[in-house]
């Protein structure tokens, strides 16, 4: 060994670590739903931890009140109204040129069923319910596992579901996240309205919700899944509470038909 | 039989004293609660110690008793 032989790799310092399994990391496939404030800190924390193959799916143009949280878009992106998965995919590129880091520009109910079933973990990045709903089935469709992260000011979530195992996101719901839903797309009977509630959004919060996201995924996929969230992690930065909180599957839930309730 | 249990709000640490039939449930505690601190309309959840409670659980099935912590907790649903 020369001296100086070991900054020359990329990888060392995590190689360090011990159980995170670089190999593996670097051939999976890596679906990223949503291409805002949690995705871009998402992509950033795969590139770095050694992922090569990343799917990002968005179908939101950048403005400028995205640019308090989201690392890769700038000012040019806000006035060009660049399309979120393109911009982001471009400029995660350039932080590991040998990774290949694509954005797909689509609502996620169109993406092709393929996109689910090729993929080794989901992570879900996403500002609405309904969205959420529709990743939450394909997933446990195609048995690939998801996890999900979700914020609010200075609180967020994160929750990890390795199909068939463990609950989904619908069983953690109830009337009020229906609720929520109905409002967002209320039919007036001659025209469905879009009421897109504006909410506190702020990076220390979205960066925290994010490392857990990604560290979820090298766990899931370094074989160390027993050391996952189970099921869900809440955290609040004002109280700098953090908890791991159990989820019941729901019987009742479609995707688990014939499944005890635990 | 009624019971009766404190709820506390996780965002501002306040809470309410409820009382509960045992056929109340999950969702009745929930939307109670957010209404009696004219919350957002937005998804929350509720949680006794570390479980989630699942909303169409009644009180009994829930296993909710006398003098039990609740806490509604707001669903970050913003990406």
């Amino acid at each position: 060994m020369r001296p100086g032989a070991l900054d020359e790799d990329r990888m060392e310092r995590s190689r360090r670590v011990g159980w995170i399994d670089l190999d593996k990391l670097g051939e999976s496939k890596v679906l990223v739903i949503g291409g805002g404030a949690l995705g871009n800190e998402v992509v950033k924390n795969l590139v770095l931890s050694g992922f090569e193959d990343i799917a990002i799916v968005d179908m939101d143009r950048v403005v400028l009140s995205n640019l308090n949280r989201c690392l890769f878009f700038t000012e040019d992106d806000a006035k060009a109204r660049s399309f979120k998965a393109e911009a982001l995919a471009q400029r995660a590129m350039l932080m590991n040129t040998t990774s290949r880091v694509r954005g797909i520009v689509s609502r996620v109910q169109d993406l092709e069923e393929g996109a689910f079933q090729e993929s080794d973990v989901v992570l879900g990045c996403l500002d609405n319910i309904a969205a959420r709903l529709h990743v939450n089935s394909h997933c446990y469709f195609y048995g690939c596992p998801l996890i999900d992260g979700g914020t609010l000011g200075t609180s967020g979530k994160v929750q990890v579901v390795v199909p068939p195992k463990s609950p989904c996101l619908q069983c953690s719901m109830n009337r009020t996240h229906y609720r929520a839903m109905e409002k967002r797309y209320s039919c007036t009977g001659s025209d469905t309205v879009f009421f897109e509630p504006k909410l506190a959004a702020e990076i220390t919060t979205t960066s925290v919700i994010a490392a857990l996201q990604v560290r979820e995924a090298i766990k899931i996929l370094s074989g160390k899944e027993d050391r996952c969230i189970r099921h869900l992690l809440h955290y609040d930065g004002l109280t700098n509470r953090m908890q791991e909180l159990e989820v019941p599957l729901d019987p009742g839930c479609p995707l688990h038909e014939g499944q005890p309730s635990k | 039989m009624s019971v009766r249990v404190k709820v506390r709000n996780a965002e501002t640490g306040s809470t309410v004293d409820m009382e509960l039939e045992e056929e109340n449930t999950v969702q009745e505690i929930i939307e109670g609660a957010a209404g009696y601190w004219e919350k957002d309309a937005g998804a929350y959840v509720l949680r006794k110690g570390k479980r989630l409670l699942r909303g169409q659980q009644t009180v009994l099935d829930a296993s909710i008793g006398n003098s039990d912590d609740l806490e509604l907790i707001p669903d970050p649903e913003g990406g």
